[in-house]
């Protein structure tokens, strides 16, 4: 696999970490730690999509943090698994995909806009 | 209320993007206030809804928003094509994301 996909791979795992420290940090370092990922997930993701296609590189970290975090709260947080939910989710998630996918495809100077996840 | 902090944390969001673009065609200060003020601001208010909603959902529509409201912006005010695919997409984020209001 190519390395920048690696750096794909880890900039999604870095958005699952924030999105449950946003939630869940109770002290200084737990908070640091969430800002932290914050900025490794941003920078991962930039350095990748200037090398990558964009739509799709961004189409694989929205796969991940927002798969992630439906786990992650499932498995480790106790949340409780709902069909409905799942579904809607999985619903959203191809109207972003799609959305940016076809942006990417009909205009070319929106990159940037890509870039901003 | 949770969903106010969520809707307000997507419209940062954009804010924000709008600052990436920006700063990518003009680095001054006003681009860079604008970006890490967007974000700042976008993270504080998802910080927040995350206290009722939970996780999956919040992250899920927040994602959800600030990919809606980038496209309309660019729809609305700076020409970009409001061809029918991008019109289905949009809605299909919209509905589920009042799908996941009305079972949260």
């Amino acid at each position: 696999m190519n390395r920048n996909w690696i750096l794909v791979l880890i900039a999604g795992f870095f958005e699952v970490a924030w999105v449950i420290g946003l939630k869940h940090a109770y002290n200084f370092w737990t908070w640091v730690g969430t800002i932290i990922a914050i900025y490794v997930s941003f920078d991962l993701l930039i350095r990748s999509s200037s090398r990558l296609p964009v739509g799709t590189v961004y189409a694989v970290f929205t796969g991940i943090g927002t798969a992630g975090t439906v786990i992650m709260e499932m498995l480790v947080f106790g949340e409780p698994f709902q069909w409905v939910k799942v579904l809607l989710i999985l619903l959203l998630l191809i109207g972003v995909i799609g959305l940016k996918v076809v942006t990417k495809e009909s205009e070319d100077n929106v990159g940037a806009e890509a870039e901003g996840k | 209320m949770g969903w106010i902090y969520l809707i307000l944390a997507g419209s940062f969001e954009v804010v924000g993007v709008t600052g990436i673009n920006k700063v990518n065609k003009q680095k001054n200060w006003q681009s860079i206030a604008i970006l890490v003020g967007g974000f700042c601001l976008s993270f504080f208010f998802l910080s927040q809804a995350m206290k009722t909603i939970s996780m999956g959902t919040a992250y899920a529509v927040w994602t959800g928003i600030g990919t809606v409201g980038s496209a309309l912006v660019g729809m609305f005010i700076y020409g970009e094509s409001k061809e029918w695919r991008r019109v289905l997409f949009i809605s299909m984020v919209l509905m589920a994301a009042i799908g996941l209001k009305f079972i949260s």
